[in-house]
């Protein structure tokens, strides 16, 4: 359990006012926030957690990416609904009911969009544009054998995939990419942002604790659960994460794990939730300097754990090619991973600024190096680690450490 | 049908915890000169080649008995028929482990052997008339499992399943059967004819010790041969070890369902075999494994480390040997006696895996797929 001292402003400006030496209390008391051992927040009784609406996108998203692959029904249009929620698309029909979707909180966050509707309009674009291609190049060559320049179907071990003419699978593209752009953006660059979570009266509301109409909770605690449901909205248990993470959706939650599974890394998936649990509590103790502390822990490890996967990636589909008898199925499905984790580093947050690790235009231009020519069918070893050092670089790890 | 494959590659997490805790017990490699090149010899003249050769014949016969039954498919057609498949799958076990070189190249164990078999593309692929057997997705419609399928699993009883093949309506079927012994062969005699013309020189010859020698590559393809497919295939998956839920229809032969643990033991005597260098159908031992630990005077705990693992080994064999069939096995919940057998498979891992190699300066190249 964390423990935060700090002199709380009251105190001091106390201090400050008396002049009265003899004064018996000027002495500050250390204002305590205690993180509770679970992520359990209550109000006269009642839970003040919710973010149901996070854990319906990521249901949402695993339909889509499911849906991606269903050679047999799925057609362009039906992809369009599925992404933006509309003619019920959804085979789970609780789905159909929300007025969520997807699509409106891709690349949509406050921070980094909401002066840039022009940024916003074309990343959507491509996500759409995978979900075209998929359909228009991918399912009619179900039945083909993937060549240079030939998009088809190519061994993986024991699995099949299927790949466009340079390699790519759009499927993964599409899910590597929604990591970034749907739930590390949203979470890291809207709610854990100031700029909402100290919205209109927020501050005002939760220094007095008033709730948001109908509900247990003050917008700010709100805003702050629903970066939390980023990451653990379909967690096998909500309030205490960790011990299934990585099992639980396809999206940040896995890749978490993931990360969590590299003995370089291993306690990051701890950092993480103690950051969210012990900066909600700040929020209940109305310390904000500890809340903001938190979110910049968050910010900067969920950042790593892509540029993390986006190396190890890079680096296995190497291995494969790099090789007398390139071993292309594999490499091709580990790029594939790779180019979406490349995608999302656009949606990153260094800590301290209002910047991404890496911008939209260095991000293309590794893209653009991914897919030159036959793209995975020619990429040389030697691009794939001139990338993976370049993203390595700017974060705390090392190629080796991120490789295995 | 792409769901089944990845509980191979999602299996493999959780059986490597055990290998790294075994240090210490192992005597340090001495200044032991072992020539490799027999060994390789061994290997390939003796073993592996006679095997794909016996394997080879084998398929030939299952091909004949496909002919014979398709010409006139009756019930005693039908068991010659299966009979052969079993006899085939059978001596099967003792080449599958050899996925290095030509079979590597031509992956012949991901095209004969993936299990289970998708029942429901088999019969798309039947239906349609056409299918391209070459194509990545169908190697879970083709091989031994998509045989046991159509042998075994067509129907209630051996009238409903002949029923499958007899008449005009049956040609479908007929055909496909062609179609996969045609497919079998023709992959099998590539890896055979490699070998006999030209690999196994070259599998000889390289006969240093570094990553990329004949030695060090194929010891990795041996352990990996047991740890992911006799270990976690033929046993851990169906148990759930790995999954956390027993999957019974991931046995090997499933449809058959009564030779499942046959074929595991005939897979783990080629395994020990191989390991003791006995040439194919004999008894005779070369160069092997075993000689060359016993060279460098390989001593775990004051025993020698090829006697423990010969020991481990029988061990395993005679506690799955004391196991009713795996599919009854199954049944019970949790399956105790399997998982106890089982227990006995893994522990050969860590002894080939950490203090084998470790005497041999082998490094291990394979690392655990992440599962997606």
């Amino acid at each position: 359990m964390k423990r935060i001292y700090l002199l709380p402003l009251a105190a001091l400006t106390l201090v400050a006012c008396s002049n009265d030496d003899d004064t018996v209390n000027p002495e500050p008391q250390p204002q305590v926030v205690t993180a509770p051992a679970t992520y359990n927040f209550t109000r006269n009784g009642e839970s003040t957690v919710s973010f149901s609406g996070q854990t319906t996108r990521i249901l949402m998203s695993e339909e889509i990416i499911d849906a991606m692959k269903d050679f047999d029904n799925a057609t362009e249009t039906s992809l369009f609904n599925m992404f933006a929620n509309e003619n019920n698309p959804f085979e789970d029909p609780d789905l159909n009911a929300s007025s969520k979707s997807v699509k409106s909180k891709t690349a949509a966050s406050e921070d980094y969009f909401s002066n840039n509707a022009t940024q916003s309009t074309a990343i959507k674009a491509e996500f759409e544009g995978w979900l075209s291609d998929q359909v228009n190049e991918v399912f009619p060559a179900v039945d083909t054998e993937a060549a240079p320049g030939v998009a088809g179907q190519i061994a993986d071990g024991s699995s099949t995939r299927y790949v466009n003419a340079q390699g790519l699978e759009y499927n993964q593209a599409f899910n590597k990419s929604l990591i970034g752009g749907l739930m590390t953006d949203q979470a890291l660059n809207n709610y854990l942002s100031t700029a909402v979570l100290d919205a209109g009266s927020n501050r005002d509301d939760n220094d007095n604790g008033v709730t948001a109409e109908d509900k247990a909770y003050t917008t700010m605690e709100h805003k702050w659960d629903e970066a939390y449901g980023y990451l653990y909205g379909t967690s096998a248990n909500k309030a205490n994460p960790n011990p299934t993470i990585g099992q639980d959706d396809s999206f940040l939650n896995k890749y978490i794990g993931r990360v969590e599974g590299d003995d370089d890394f291993a306690g990051i998936a701890a950092d993480i939730f103690n950051a969210f649990k012990l900066g909600r509590a700040a929020i209940e103790a109305k310390n904000y300097e500890v809340r903001d502390e938190q979110a910049e822990i968050i910010k900067e490890k969920v950042s790593q754990v892509i540029g993390v996967r986006a190396v190890y990636y890079l680096q296995q589909g190497k291995n494969s090619l790099d090789q007398t008898d390139p071993d292309y199925g594999p490499a091709f499905h580990d790029l594939s991973e790779g180019y979406g984790f490349i995608y999302s580093l656009q949606f990153t947050r260094k800590p301290g600024t209002t910047e991404p690790y890496f911008s939209r235009a260095e991000v293309n231009n590794f893209i653009s190096q991914l897919s030159e020519g036959n793209g995975f069918w020619e990429v040389t070893p030697a691009t794939l680690d001139a990338i993976s050092e370049a993203i390595a670089e700017r974060f705390p790890f090392t190629v080796d450490q991120a490789k295995e | 049908m792409r769901k089944i494959v990845s509980f191979i590659f999602l299996s493999l997490l959780l059986g490597f915890t055990g290998c790294d805790s075994d240090d210490g017990g192992t005597t340090p490699p001495e200044e032991t000169n072992f020539d490799r090149a027999p060994l390789l010899a061994n290997w390939a003249d003796n073993i592996i080649i006679p095997a794909y050769t016996d394997f080879a014949t084998s398929l030939q016969t299952l091909e004949q008995a496909v002919t014979d039954f398709n010409n006139d498919p009756t019930i005693d057609n039908l068991n010659t028929l299966r009979g052969s498949w079993l006899s085939s799958y059978t001596i099967w076990q003792r080449v599958s482990m050899f996925e290095t070189g030509p079979a590597e190249t031509v992956n012949l164990r991901l095209n004969l052997n993936i299990y289970p078999a998708d029942a429901g593309l088999i019969e798309d692929n039947i239906l349609a008339g056409s299918y391209n057997l070459d194509l990545p997705s169908n190697r879970v419609a083709k091989g031994f499992p998509a045989l046991d399928y159509l042998l075994f699993g067509l129907g209630a009883d051996d009238t409903s399943i002949l029923a499958k093949y007899q008449n005009s309506e049956g040609q479908g079927h007929r055909d496909y059967l062609v179609a996969i012994i045609t497919d079998m062969l023709l992959l099998t005699n590539e890896v055979k004819t490699e070998w006999e013309t030209g690999y196994r020189d070259t599998f000889v010859s390289n006969s240093g010790s570094s990553a990329t020698a004949s030695v060090d590559r194929y010891v990795n393809d041996f352990i990996f041969y047991y740890e992911k497919h006799l270990r976690a295939g033929k046993m851990g998956i169906p148990l759930g070890v790995f999954s956390g839920n027993v999957l019974p229809e991931n046995i090997e032969a499933y449809y058959n369902g009564n030779v499942s643990k046959q074929l595991f033991l005939e897979g783990l005597n080629a395994v020990q075999d191989f390991f003791n260098g006995k040439a194919y159908n004999s008894n005779s031992e070369g160069e092997s494994l075993k000689s060359y630990l016993n060279t460098l005077n390989t001593v775990k705990d004051g025993v020698d480390l090829s006697t423990i693992i010969n020991n481990q080994l029988n061990e395993a064999r005679s506690r799955v040997q004391n196991l009713q069939s795996f599919k009854l096995e199954l049944e019970n919940n949790p399956p105790t006696a399997m998982l106890q057998a089982y227990d006995e498979v893994q522990k050969v891992v860590p002894l080939l895996k950490v203090d084998m190699v470790s005497a041999m300066s082998i490094s291990i190249d394979f690392v655990d797929a992440d599962g997606d």
